[in-house]
């Protein structure tokens, strides 16, 4: 094909992507330009065959009555769940938020919706993976085989260090979901006990200050760098996984 | 969750069952398997719909499908579907065609498989942007938002899936 840079433009102008007045420009080439023109007709007959032979599945009656059922199922045990959770948490959080004050970091007000939400989901999803067989998706100590096992499997790059040296060894990873988005998790142990370390990119404005909570006797940390959201989740003590926290924090910032 | 809340999950997430069915499906490959992601993605999807605060009907399937696509991506990372990338079984399939079409349209439908075929094989990156965008005329951000990665990523899979497909028509037409 003799012009690359036409490709991109016109599957752009077939899928309607093309400002108007580059899609005229881009018309006024390819009727002259019989490569081009091939290159277009290529595509719309591919258009053609799929539309023809490629059928979209229409879900069955039996499935959208399968899920209304679990759906209605589903939805009166969250009803009751959250109420209970979240007067606890609020009620925690109003007496954090005294105590956070003075350090003048914490955020909570503006985010409070937003990140009770994220952190139910960063608990459950530490305690699902403590079930048998959810810990890990790639189970390695050598941060040179977790690393490059997320390529290609989220759109980030989570940096990943192992902190053998300072007795939390890396054990693996795995991907998660949380905030309606995958996110990685790294997981780390201390003697008997499992650390998970989520983290994504950081979106502006939803930072949020470092933070602290206490759920069902798990910890939960949560802290923001310019580049990614952190949470940390575990049953070790407070004041380890706060040093732990602090390495995390430690390699982070060695790294920019 | 109130019934008004459910009721507006139900209005906001039930409308777009056809396009996660056919995501799923498309990923999967399997009819069962397609059902059982769509479930489980469904309970997933009312799990966050508290964070979900989609304004129009586009978005709310982009939202949807992204949550059909990660179900799919862990079904088959928990070994219980077939891998999404698994080569395409002759056996199998051949049984399958067998069974639903008398003789004479075996030969047609031998060669109408081929696009298809093809299709199926694509990596499941490439396959769900020929999907979303062919099937279900989402727009290239949409996608973007489904799939997790740049627009550009996106564009660049869509002109590599295409070309891949086109040979396999040119094959088809050429014999």
């Amino acid at each position: 094909m003799a012009h690359p840079s036409f490709e991109a433009q016109l599957d752009m102008y077939l899928d309607g992507e093309l400002a108007a007045v580059d899609a005229r420009e881009l018309e006024a080439h390819v009727a002259q330009c019989p490569e081009c023109a091939r290159f277009r007709d290529a595509r719309l007959a591919l258009r053609a065959a799929l539309q023809a032979r490629a059928p979209a599945f229409p879900a069955s009656d039996t499935l959208r009555e399968r899920v209304r059922a679990a759906v209605r199922a589903a939805a009166p045990a969250r009803a009751s769940r959250p109420l209970g959770a979240r007067v606890l948490w609020r009620a925690l959080a109003l007496a954090a938020s005294v105590a956070i004050v003075a350090l003048g970091s914490w955020r909570l007000g503006q985010e409070r919706a937003a990140g009770d939400t994220v952190r139910d989901e960063v608990l459950a999803s530490h305690v699902r993976s403590l079930m048998p067989g959810h810990l890990t998706d790639v189970v390695s100590s050598d941060q040179h085989t977790v690393k490059p096992w997320f390529n290609g499997k989220l759109d980030f790059s989570p940096s990943v260090y192992d902190f053998a040296a300072s007795g939390f060894p890396l054990m693996g990873g795995r991907l998660d979901y949380v905030g309606g988005r995958p996110v990685a998790a790294l997981v780390y142990g201390r003697r008997q006990h499992l650390i998970s370390v989520f983290l994504w990119p950081a979106t502006r404005g939803s930072a949020g200050g470092p933070g602290v909570a206490t759920q069902q006797g798990y910890h939960l940390l949560r802290w923001t760098t310019p580049d990614y959201a952190y949470w940390v989740v575990s049953d070790l003590g407070m004041a380890e996984l706060d040093d732990f926290a602090q390495l995390v924090r430690q390699a982070a910032a060695r790294l920019q | 969750m109130e019934s008004s809340e459910l009721a507006r999950f139900e209005a906001v997430v039930l409308p777009h069952l056809d396009a996660a069915y056919t995501l799923a499906r498309y990923l999967t490959r399997h009819d069962h398997d397609a059902e059982d992601v769509v479930q489980e993605a469904c309970l997933r999807a009312l799990k966050y719909f508290d964070g979900f605060r989609g304004a129009e009907e586009r978005s709310a399937r982009a939202w949807f499908l992204a949550i059909v696509r990660n179900t799919a991506y862990t079904w088959q990372r928990r070994g219980r579907g077939e891998a999404l990338t698994i080569e395409f079984d002759e056996r199998e399939h051949s049984e399958a065609v067998a069974d639903e079409h008398p003789e004479a349209e075996l030969l047609r439908s031998s060669a109408k498989e081929s696009l298809g075929r093809v299709l199926d094989r694509l990596p499941p990156e490439f396959r769900e942007v020929i999907v979303l965008r062919e099937l279900q005329g989402l727009s290239y951000k949409e996608i973007s938002d489904v799939a997790g990665v740049p627009v550009g990523t996106v564009m660049s899979r869509l002109s590599r899936a295409r070309t891949r497909l086109q040979e396999a028509l040119q094959d088809e037409e050429a014999r």
